[in-house]
């Protein structure tokens, strides 16, 4: 049976620039697949490419079915969901409308279900998504593919640069979601890594250089070592 | 002058409409696709010619004025899909293809309807008197028109789900295509709106004017100011700018002269776009310091 997620061979980068070689790796149900690497090492690449935004060779399979000529809209109504790092609001448009979006007329279902997961967001319904606080922008992001019920989410670097508070609330919600979908999880902190993946990858220039459970890696030392920390 | 008026004062009510109407369009292709796009004249032109044709096939003009928006709709959406959606991340390209398409469109014309002027009949004719000068009734359906294309795109834009993807997609098209909105499609519909208005606006106003293959020329040049000058993007900001410049013109043409009144309006494009982001930023900061209050 195959993997929810499934990459192989997938090289992708920016104009005549390759930034992926060949990266492949797995993602199932109720996993979080942690992709770990300094910067620049092509992380948040790997989750442009896989959503369908940018050009690409090898395969991409969701669920047994090739999605990688597919454009981003397509990969998204097929189950698949990005929750960027960063620039992930539409500047004048309202929380609600960035809700409705996701759920279009089942609006209400929708606000419930975010509000279930972080209460604020109910209170900031009708105000610019632009003016949130860094944090609750990372709740809406994570409410927007939490509400759509994926079958995968990528997710870039969720907890980076908010409160520790809210970091706990953003673990939290993540390790609801991984209950119902797989996630691939971008991350350079090893404390949220351990919370919550179960295997990582490690990228260097590109390439897979590191594979196994995260707690393994970790005992080993090697995360912190690639990550030069 | 009658009634010692100083200016016809309905004409700049009529100039300011006819200024707000050939730049509604652009607000769509230039003001939210960022597509410098030089061939919105020649999409007025279409719509222009249009109504003339259909008027010298059926006799029937308000027919032509009906089809001229379709007709200008898809001749849009052809050149969109077949040349600039290709292009909206290389800006110069995509000046110098509406440029190449713009300079095609006016040779066809000339080409199948000569040079020679043409005109299109008024189709309801007749006139009424406000402070002692004769409006035309065209003329007044002519700023109903506008005012109803204006509050009709408006509603589309801020009601429909058409709108809200139009406006995500217009905000940051990679994120909204990663949330499963089809942006090649939305792209092209809006530049169908754009192209479809710009045909109204041709049809519209061909009975006030005197057709050629350079007809279309005429409105470019304002219509980019109001759309510049009003904040692309901002439909509020195309109205007032489309006001105060048509306004100007129509007020000091008819009190100095049609000269001295396009150097003021071009000075008050000038000055406006110098400090209209001043008076943006000032407004921004100020949202922004209540929404800080507001949540303590």
């Amino acid at each position: 049976m195959s993997a929810t997620l499934e990459v192989t061979g997938l090289s992708s980068g920016y104009g005549q620039t390759t930034v992926l070689r060949a990266v492949r790796f797995s993602a199932d149900q109720g996993e979080v697949v942690c992709v770990m690497g300094r910067n620049g090492a092509g992380k948040t690449t790997l989750l442009k490419a896989v959503m369908g935004l940018l050009p690409k060779t090898g395969n991409v399979q969701l669920e047994g079915t090739e999605i990688g000529r597919w454009p981003g809209h397509r990969v998204n109504a097929a189950g698949m969901v990005w929750v960027p790092q960063e620039d992930s609001v539409f500047p004048g448009l309202t929380v609600r409308e960035h809700l409705m979006i996701s759920v279009g007329r089942e609006i209400d279902r929708g606000v419930e279900l975010a509000a279930s997961l972080f209460p604020v967001l109910k209170e900031r319904l009708d105000q610019p998504a632009q003016t949130l606080s860094g944090g609750e922008r990372k709740m809406l992001g994570i409410a927007q593919a939490f509400i759509v019920e994926p079958k995968v989410v990528l997710m870039d670097e969720p907890t980076e640069g908010v409160a520790p508070v809210i970091v706990e609330m953003l673990v939290s919600a993540i390790a609801g979601l991984a209950r119902r979908a797989a996630i691939v999880l971008v991350e350079q902190n090893i404390d949220t890594a351990l919370a919550l993946g179960s295997r990582a990858h490690i990228l260097e220039q590109g390439s897979v250089v590191e594979t196994g459970d995260v707690n393994d890696l970790h005992s080993r030392g090697i995360l912190e070592r690639r990550l030069a920390l | 002058m009658p009634l010692g008026l100083p200016v016809d004062s309905f004409n700049v009510i009529v100039l300011a409409a006819v200024f707000v109407l050939v730049a509604v369009g652009l607000h769509f292709t230039f003001g939210m696709l960022n597509v410098v796009n030089l061939v919105h004249g020649e999409l007025i032109l279409i719509g222009a010619y249009t109504a003339f044709q259909i008027q010298q096939t059926t006799g029937n003009v308000l027919l032509g004025m009906a089809l001229a928006v379709p007709v200008a709709a898809i001749a849009g959406v052809a050149m969109e899909r077949g040349v600039l959606r290709f292009l909206y991340d290389r800006p110069l390209d995509s000046l110098l293809a509406t440029f190449g398409l713009a300079v095609i469109i006016r040779q066809v014309v000339q080409l199948v309807f000569s040079a020679n002027p043409r005109t299109v009949t008024d189709p309801i004719g007749g006139s009424f008197v406000v402070g002692g000068f004769n409006i035309p009734w065209w003329r007044l359906v002519i700023v109903v028109s506008t005012a109803l294309a204006v509050v009709g795109v408006s509603q589309l834009m801020t009601r429909t789900s058409f709108g809200l993807h139009a406006r995500a997609t217009v905000a940051n098209p990679k994120l909204a295509e990663a949330m499963g909105v089809n942006t090649g499609l939305v792209r092209a519909g809006l530049f169908a709106i754009g192209s479809g208005l710009a045909g109204l606006a041709g049809a519209m106003l061909a009975p006030i004017n005197t057709l050629n293959p350079q007809f279309g020329l005429l409105f470019l040049v304002n219509s980019f100011l109001v759309v510049i000058l009003g904040g692309t993007g901002s439909l509020r900001g195309l109205i007032v700018a489309g006001i105060l410049l048509g306004g100007t013109l129509a007020v000091l043409q008819f009190m100095i002269s049609t000269i001295f009144a396009q150097i003021v309006v071009l000075a008050i494009a000038i000055v406006g776009v110098r400090v209209r982001p001043l008076l943006g930023q000032t407004g921004k900061a100020r949202r922004q310091r209540r929404l800080r209050r507001k949540r303590g």
